[in-house]
């Protein structure tokens, strides 16, 4: 029992959030193609993590002791919380919740707690003006994500990601939902502050939230980021790619291709767009993305009728 | 000495590089931006290296002090034609351009290897004022709140919100003079109520800036046109590249600058231009329309392409015989805001193409030597004075990414009348990497 | 079903971690710490829930209070002085009562938990919490839900427009009236003044019949 409830979870966790934030950094080096850069594609990412923890870990006149040093490292956390709850095949589940969907929700809400705590606790104003501006945009994209999570959990009729994944066994989600994913994956941009959703560690503010950062601390919080995106990815392919569902491969086979192909496209993204304006992104959530939320989930709950 | 694997892994990272820039210093942050294993970092505290180009005045000196000891040890700092300072025993002088960006990866190399002491701090590390407050995290001391508890006033509602009436707590802070997303030089006092801007007081002047050589040399006899306007192309691209590095798109900004280095009469930014517009820039990243507008009077001061895109279709190169051979009349656009001004940048580098390709053709030399258009604006008689106490006017009511990206829009700064290496800096001007004490 | 250790120990911690946090939230000096550290209070009740067999209750509490905490922290910062919260302020006052009534709910409610008669009646095995919670929302308590949710809505947009010193027609210290029905005109939708107040408001193009 404690093998497969402690441990296991633990093992699966940890060992996703540590390859898969390796991975984000190789990958994104490989679809960099052409920039000056200069080593192998698979060492530079673990150079760059040498070269952090040689340095020092500065801090601030007076910040806020206990935030500040958590902050990354809760972060982290939260990430792995989220990469217990993929189910990887229908035996192999870190953490099989009857309410892991809302688990994943929390862990949103949380996310947004966490980094807007990173950047106040600093007591530097560049950082603080990040941290609020990530506030203003986590309660955006929180409103989206519950409906699009919502519509997905209606075909299901249970919260529980395992019930999600076999529910799409005639059907994936993203072609009975076409707007689910597409919302999900803006929620995904704001939950790691990436690409164009990067409001909170923007190059306006030379740094945001990491502005006063350096050394170890700095490492855990990229870490942390690459992880939670590792993490989106894998929630993201089982809510609406049909999880570990596929011919001739294994489950867990499965899943990793389908995350990886979410993780590519959100990097793609980051690379193809600039940072939006603040205001006029927050218009976009409310005036335009959270009403289609709101189709999505009508349009979801009506099929889920139809086929019921 | 053992080196740990660590450490060994660690010198082969790229050096993390703060540049500061200081006065009459040519396109240093785009050589370094550039170059294989160097990463420009928006931050001292994200540096290994600080690397100072260019003269730091004497009433610049205390505030690179306070940047020197702000990166995380262990850290070096490369002096390039600039003088050190005192306190440091070993500093490390690096005086060409062309030679710093190898030279900085060395530092970086043995510094990581250990080969290389970390630089002493300069400033004892304590807080710039004594705690006021009552107690160990007590209060201000006065009622409920109030007082000066870390020696600075509190953050008090004294302004009225420009936004929308939703009357914040205006936080007053100091920003430059070495900000990365500032003009060299520029210190400004900025009050903000949450994002936006409410006042915007500029405390110290930016550096003068510098342009290409050949702008002088057309001042004094005919130059060539294509050289001219490929000088002009190229300085427009490096604004670009600035600008797209605070709009958050760091890899196009690499391309744009990567673009200027290889510029030739033959070149086009259709692509550049296609890449921008799907992406967005305009829709979504930029200042909307109406934000960040110069009325006809700033932008008739501000000259140049600032004053062409509200409008104003003064060029000295209308009044030059061999430009209006080539058929030029000046591109203007008529809103004369932010979003107005990088889009004017794209048409002037287009123009500026065109005429190279054209003037190649036909072997063109300028015809006037009196006045030259400079990217800056205007030079005859008068040359372009610095403009940057107008930010106080046109930034309040911005938020603080509109007023960054209106900032990088706006080149304010004075035109530098001296060519580079006209005058000897002091110090030795040995090419290549020395230690001297 | 008896709970084993595990449970035990985890209800004590996370109890412990509870009351902990919920009584630092009184003695911190920042309005954002005491938020945060009284979200961390909740986080430990919603575990306790979790043990209690409330999964669904006790994830949700993670999710609305985090949000509402930093809901609260925002909007604190936002309408108080104090804008990074970083800037030490007291965070307690009339502290008499406070400990009056803090000693008084303490007694009722510990009468109560000691003194109480609780049913001692054990789920059954196909009890699904979530649907039973669902049918109670959405099935007999759902007008008292419902009328709390709109009321709580209008709160919040009353607050904004309040504390918003622009109108829809200007400034409200400087009079904010609205446009007349056709330009000139009187205003709209205002009651009938008598002449002399009208003259007084004055500096707003409204034309005056004799």
């Amino acid at each position: 029992m404690i093998l497969d409830q402690l441990i296991l979870p633990w093992l699966l966790a940890w060992l996703m959030a540590g390859l898969g934030a390796y991975l984000v950094a190789v990958l994104d080096r490989l679809m960099a193609s052409g920039s000056a850069q200069v080593g192998s594609v698979w060492l530079a990412p673990l150079a760059s993590a040498a070269w952090l923890m040689t340095q020092q870990a500065t801090t601030t006149e007076a910040p806020d002791a206990p935030a500040w040093r958590l902050a990354p490292a809760l972060y982290l956390a939260l990430a792995a919380i989220g990469l217990a709850l993929v189910p990887w095949s229908p035996t192999l589940v870190g953490v099989d919740l009857s309410t892991s969907l809302v688990l994943w929700g929390s862990l949103e809400a949380l996310a947004t707690v966490v980094i807007f705590l990173h950047g106040w606790s600093a007591n530097s104003h560049l950082a603080l003006i990040g941290a609020y501006r990530y506030v203003a945009l986590g309660l955006s994209y929180l409103l989206i994500s519950m409906f699009v999570l919502i519509g997905v959990a209606l075909p299901a009729e249970s919260l529980r990601l395992t019930e999600v994944v076999a529910a799409q066994a005639s059907l994936w989600h993203v072609v009975s939902q076409p707007l689910g994913l597409p919302l999900f994956l803006v929620v995904g941009l704001g939950l790691t502050f990436w690409g164009p959703l990067n409001l909170a560690d923007s190059a306006d503010l030379s740094g945001g939230t990491a502005v006063e950062r350096s050394g170890p601390p700095r490492l855990v919080w990229a870490l942390a980021r690459a992880a939670m995106l590792v993490a989106f990815s894998a929630i993201a392919a089982t809510a609406f790619l049909g999880g570990w569902m596929g011919p001739w491969l294994p489950g867990p086979a499965w899943l990793l291709i389908k995350s990886l192909a979410v993780l590519v496209v959100l990097l793609w993204l980051g690379r193809r767009l600039p940072r939006l304006a603040p205001e006029r992104c927050l218009t976009l959530m409310w005036v335009v993305l959270l009403p289609l939320s709101f189709v999505d989930l009508i349009w979801a709950g009506a099929v889920a009728l139809w086929m019921a | 000495m053992a080196v740990s694997w660590q450490r060994r892994l660690a010198a082969r990272a790229p050096a993390a590089v703060f540049l500061v820039e200081g006065a009459r210093i040519g396109p240093v942050r785009e050589t370094l931006a550039l170059s294989p294993g160097i990463r420009l970092v928006d931050t001292p505290r994200h540096a290994s290296v600080l690397v100072v180009a260019g003269d730091v005045p004497t009433g610049w000196r205390d505030d690179l002090r306070r940047i020197h000891d702000q990166l995380p040890a262990p850290f070096v700092s490369v002096w390039c034609c600039c003088e050190s300072f005192e306190a440091l025993c070993n500093p490390i002088r690096n005086d060409a351009v062309e030679a710093l960006p190898q030279g900085v990866v060395e530092t970086h190399r043995e510094l990581m290897l250990g080969k290389r002491d970390s630089a002493p701090r300069l400033l004892p590390d304590e807080p710039p004022n004594s705690w006021e407050g009552l107690g160990d995290d007590g209060h201000g001391g006065e009622g409920m709140m109030g007082g000066t508890p870390y020696g600075r006033p509190m953050a008090m509602n004294m302004q009225d919100d420009l936004r929308d009436g939703l009357t914040l707590d205006t936080l007053t802070f100091r920003l430059g003079p070495f900000h990365s997303a500032l003009p060299p030089g520029l210190q400004a006092e900025v009050s903000l109520q949450g994002d936006l801007v409410q006042t915007w007081t500029v405390t110290r002047k930016p550096f003068a800036s510098v342009v290409e050589p050949i702008f002088h040399a057309a001042r004094q006899e005919p130059v060539p046109i294509v050289e001219i306007e490929l000088a002009r192309a190229r300085h427009h691209l490096r604004r670009l590249y600035r600008g797209l590095w605070i709009a958050g798109w760091p890899r196009l900004a690499e391309r744009t600058l990567r673009m200027a280095g290889q510029l030739s009469p033959n070149s086009d930014i259709a692509g550049l231009r296609y890449t921008l517009e799907r992406g967005g820039l305009w829709r979504l990243a930029l200042p909307e329309p109406g934000r960040g507008a110069l009325d006809e009077a700033q932008a008739r001061q501000l000259g140049g392409p600032a004053a062409r895109a509200a409008g104003i279709d003064d060029d000295l190169r209308s009044q030059d015989a061999h430009y209006r051979r080539l058929g030029f009349a000046p591109t203007c656009r008529e809103a004369g805001d932010t979003a107005a001004r990088w889009q004017q940048w794209l048409d002037e580098i287009e123009q500026s193409l065109v005429l190279a390709g054209q003037a190649a053709r036909h072997d063109l030399k300028t015809a006037e030597a009196d006045a030259v258009e400079t990217p800056r604006g205007p030079w005859a008689d008068a040359f372009p004075h610095d403009m940057s106490d107008l930010l106080g006017e046109v930034l309040p009511g911005l938020e603080w990414s509109e007023a960054l990206l209106t900032l990088a829009s706006l080149d304010v700064a004075a035109l530098d009348l001296h060519p580079l290496g006209e005058t000897r800096l002091p110090g030795p001007g040995h090419a290549g990497q020395k230690g001297h004490a | 079903m008896t709970p084993s250790p595990a449970t035990h120990i985890a209800f004590v911690v996370l109890a412990a971690l509870a009351v902990l946090s919920g009584w630092r939230v009184f003695c911190t000096d920042s309005m954002v710490r005491a938020s945060f550290f009284l979200l961390l209070s909740f986080i430990a009740v919603g575990g306790i829930m979790i043990l209690l067999t409330a999964e669904y209750l006790g994830v949700a509490m993670f999710f609305m209070m985090a949000v509402e905490m930093m809901v609260m922290a925002l909007f604190m910062v936002m309408f108080m002085m104090n804008p990074a919260g970083l800037n030490p302020m007291k965070m307690v006052h009339q502290e008499r009562v406070a400990i009056v009534a803090g000693v008084a709910v303490f007694g009722v409610l510990s009468a109560v938990a000691v003194l109480g008669d609780f049913p001692d009646m054990p789920l059954p095995a196909e009890h699904a919490p979530v649907i039973s919670l669902g049918r109670e929302l959405l099935g007999d308590s759902m007008l008292i839900f419902e009328t709390a949710g709109v009321v709580l809505l209008t709160t919040m947009v009353g607050v904004v427009v309040l504390s918003s010193r622009h109108g829809r027609y200007g400034r409200a210290d400087e009079g904010s009236i609205p446009p007349g029905l056709e330009p000139g005109g009187e205003p709209a939708g205002q009651p009938k003044e008598s002449e002399e107040e009208k003259g007084e408001e004055g500096g707003h193009a409204h034309q005056h019949h004799h």
